[in-house]
């Protein structure tokens, strides 16, 4: 009896050995949340850019060392301050097998710049400077901007500026939320709502060595859920977050993925608040924290002490480590609240929401304020209330996670300059304001880290948010899952990764 | 009767979702929000008109059998609606088989030796069933498999019809999780049921008679002691429709209830409105069908 099971067994292993072996590369991918559609002009969700990364490109790209690099545009020169060429490469094509051109790359920025569509790419982060886009050539076009924009070469490597085919938007009257029409590795496939997404291999890709003949990515919402499908193989890839790291350590088929991300934890303040307009009370809210003990609480330890302008941000970074608004301080906190005749202390209430380390970061935050006489109210909100508060900045004190963005303009002016749309402090000093139109107004890399690097520092001393924490970003894969290495800029790049048994 | 509750049920449900704070356009363009944007967004939804406007451009769709589009991915409502009923409800009739297989015998055979070990038993797990959590039960169970077993279902959703082993193999654990819960109650309520009527005295009249104990019990018995249990069923039933969102999302089941909820968080009203109205119209025909079976199990009720 014993004989003939081993023997079956033994027969069953072969056939699935040879079934492996013919079967089609496939990478399997378990995500936290169902995309919502994959037109890369107008949907924003982390969900969808997953996989719009797979199927879109843009004209440059960033590299790891935030410089820019060539993509869909070969070479670029500028003539002047306010124009660019982009050269194209030849070659490239769109998954209906059409060959990019130039004209496809102006109507891809008329599609963002008409008013109509509500492209996130339609502002002033990103595309909003163009006057104008000319076709020179085939394989060349010109961009004209309203006003010099230092920032706006590598703004175009944002997938909100990506380039798409205007056949097929056209074919999907529209809009390309259902359907694919890029230059990427990947091709849209099957879309099963809230549970999976398949994307095939592109044969025409104009890159060599893509290995994977489709990736699938399924939505498993539940973390324990996706790490046993992790351990048991039935996914090669998860989301994750520090708080599984106990359990990835444990099994033996586990990879884990460290990376430094451009995001970072603040607490904002509200500068209309009376308390806080006071700069003192806020450098004492600064001086309160002791920054380590939020990370280690309400991260499990997994983040670094980190500014506004994070460490992975690379020399556009300032090491905020020595800053002395940094070092827990709370005798100086006291005396600097007494100085602003804030001596008895008073109230204030904190929002927080979206992420467990936001509101966990409000708990410990609440007992730390406590020492120096603040009362904090800590207030939970429901998701969309959350964003919606911060949108009307309605709060005293508010912990985000924010992201530092691929160029300094975006860690900076975004959410500093008087004007800045995320500016939800209500924060406003002129010479930032000068200083990030400087920044915008060169191309020289020196000169505009010196002016952004004395605007961090005006911005750190004055504290209109108190930076904390900079996470760490968790990706946990299989051990057979080689030639992958996520980095800041791009997680989920599959191109050279394959899998090994 | 049917036309003015689901009509209120539209009207409260457009409210309620005018009222929440947070709104569609502020989750689509989240941080990369500008006034300029916002306007654009507003218009395109068409939420920037009247809120009376609004209600009787969505309702007289509605009544055309037309649920509107999803304001995030623009897909149409009422097909994706019919097709997560669809496995909603297959869920929902699995769970339904998994607990009555373990709470009627069970039930009536505990009421039948009240007191003894096996009626000691059947309680402590009736208890169970009532009281573990579903999501604790289920996260457990997978964890469990996983661990011990290195099993984990299959995670790619395929229908019944495309390929009804694999489907199976998806459907059950979810439906021992839900089955299980309901089973407890569904135990309980047949116990204490059966219980009352064995012992009124037709049933020592059935007994005097000479009848045997199996159609003493199956058939006087049980079928007087089922019209609470048939109503507990068909509450369960209709809460099955929706209330299996946890359960869903833990085992990745695209069913109607996770539709829903995926429709609040984001604030995509044209879901929300018509998942909720479509639900309702399920909840009333379930009790429709309730009140039918009724004079089924009982003749002497009847409705004029």
């Amino acid at each position: 009896m014993k004989r003939i099971l081993s023997l079956v067994l033994a027969l069953l292993m072969a056939l699935s050995l040879t079934a492996t072996a013919q079967e089609p590369m496939v990478l399997k991918y378990g995500t936290d949340a169902e995309p919502i559609g994959f037109d890369p002009h107008t949907v924003p969700a982390l969900a969808s850019t997953r996989i719009m990364l797979q199927m879109y490109e843009t004209l440059v790209d960033v590299d790891e060392n935030m410089n820019v690099v060539p993509l869909l545009a070969e070479t670029w020169e500028q003539p002047d301050d306010l124009t660019y060429i982009f050269h194209l490469r030849k070659g490239v094509k769109f998954h209906s097998g059409r060959e990019m051109k130039a004209e496809d790359v102006k109507y891809s920025f008329e599609r963002i710049l008409n008013p109509d569509l509500g492209a996130l790419g339609n502002s002033a982060s990103y595309a909003g400077y163009i006057e104008k886009v000319e076709v020179l050539d085939e394989y060349s076009v010109k961009f004209t901007l309203k006003q010099i924009n230092a920032p706006f070469l590598s703004a175009l490597a944002s997938s909100y500026l990506s380039i798409v085919d205007k056949e097929a938007v056209e074919a999907a009257g529209g809009n390309l939320l259902q359907s694919s029409g890029g230059t990427g590795p990947f091709v849209l496939g099957e879309w099963v709502p809230d549970n999976s997404v398949t994307v095939h291999r592109f044969e025409d890709y104009w890159q060599e060595g893509v290995k994977f003949e489709r990736i699938e990515f399924y939505v498993i919402t539940d973390p324990s859920a996706r790490m046993s499908a992790l351990r048991t193989g039935e996914v090669d890839l998860i989301v994750g977050d520090s708080a599984m790291l106990s359990l990835a350590e444990k099994a033996k088929n586990v990879e884990i993925y460290k990376v430094r991300s451009r995001n970072y934890t603040t607490l904002c303040l509200n500068l209309n608040k009376e308390e806080l307009k006071d700069v003192r009370v806020r450098q004492a809210i600064s001086l309160a924290l002791n920054r380590q003990e939020i990370i280690d609480l309400a991260f499990n330890g997994e983040a670094e002490i980190s500014g506004f302008a994070p460490a992975s941000m690379g020399h556009w970074a300032v090491d905020v480590l020595e800053h002395p608004l940094y070092q827990q301080d709370v005798e100086k906190a006291k005396e600097l609240m007494k100085e602003a005749g804030y001596e008895n202390g008073f109230t204030l209430t904190c929002t927080v929401g979206l992420l467990d380390s936001i509101r966990n970061s409000g708990t410990v935050i609440q007992q730390q304020l406590a020492a120096i006489g603040i009362n904090v109210d800590v207030q939970n909100k429901e998701n969309a209330q959350y964003v919606d508060d911060w949108k009307t900045h309605n709060f005293d004190l508010m912990v985000c996670q924010n992201g530092a963005g691929t160029d300094p303009n975006r860690a900076v002016a975004f959410f500093f300059s008087t004007t800045g749309s995320a500016n939800i402090a209500e924060y406003s000093n002129p010479r930032v304001d000068e200083l990030c139109e400087l920044a915008a107004g060169t191309t020289n890399v020196d000169q505009r880290r010196e002016y952004y690097h004395e605007a961090i520092n005006i911005i750190l001393d004055e504290c209109p948010n108190v930076t904390f924490a900079s996470p760490y970003d968790y990706i946990y894969a299989s051990t057979d899952l080689k030639g992958y290495a996520p980095t800041a800029s791009n997680m989920v790049n599959f191109r050279f990764a394959y899998i090994e048994k | 009767m049917l036309i003015p509750i689901l009509l209120g049920i539209s009207i409260a449900i457009f409210l309620i979702m005018q009222l929440i704070p947070g709104d569609v356009v502020s989750g689509i363009l989240g941080i990369e929000e500008t006034p300029e944007l916002r306007a654009m967004w507003e218009k395109k939804l068409g939420i920037d008109k009247p809120l009376v406007t609004q209600y009787f451009n969505w309702i007289s769709g509605v009544v055309r059998g037309d649920f509107g589009e999803s304001f995030r991915t623009g897909a149409k409502v009422f097909p994706e609606i019919l097709w997560r009923f669809s496995i909603s409800a297959e869920l929902a009739i699995l769970a339904c088989i998994v607990a009555w297989i373990i709470a009627f015998p069970l039930g009536i055979l505990s009421a039948l030796k009240r007191n003894s070990f096996i009626d000691r038993i059947v309680r402590v797990a009736a208890l169970l069933g009532v009281s573990v959590p579903g999501f604790a039960f289920a996260t457990l169970l997978i964890l469990f498999l996983a661990l011990v077993f290195g099993y984990y279902p299959p995670i790619k959703y395929v229908s019944l019809m495309q390929n009804p082993l694999k489907n199976l193999e998806i459907m059950i654990l979810p439906a021992i999780v839900l089955g299980s819960s309901m089973a407890g109650s569904v135990m309980r309520m047949t116990r204490s049921s059966m219980l009352e009527v064995l012992r009124q005295d037709f049933i020592k009249a059935v007994r005097a008679k000479g009848a045997p104990e199996r159609i003493t019990i199956m058939r006087h018995a049980f079928r007087n002691a089922s019209i609470p249990i048939v109503t507990l069923v068909g509450m369960q039933i209709g809460i099955l429709m929706g209330g299996t969102v946890v359960i869903e999302q833990i085992f990745s089941i695209p069913g109607l209830g996770q539709y829903l909820l995926t429709g609040i968080f984001q604030r995509d009203f044209p879901i929300v409105q018509g998942t909720v109205l479509f639900m309702a119209t399920i909840y009333v025909i379930i009790n429709l069908l309730v009140d039918i079976l009724y004079t089924y199990i009982d003749p002497r009720i009847t409705y004029s």
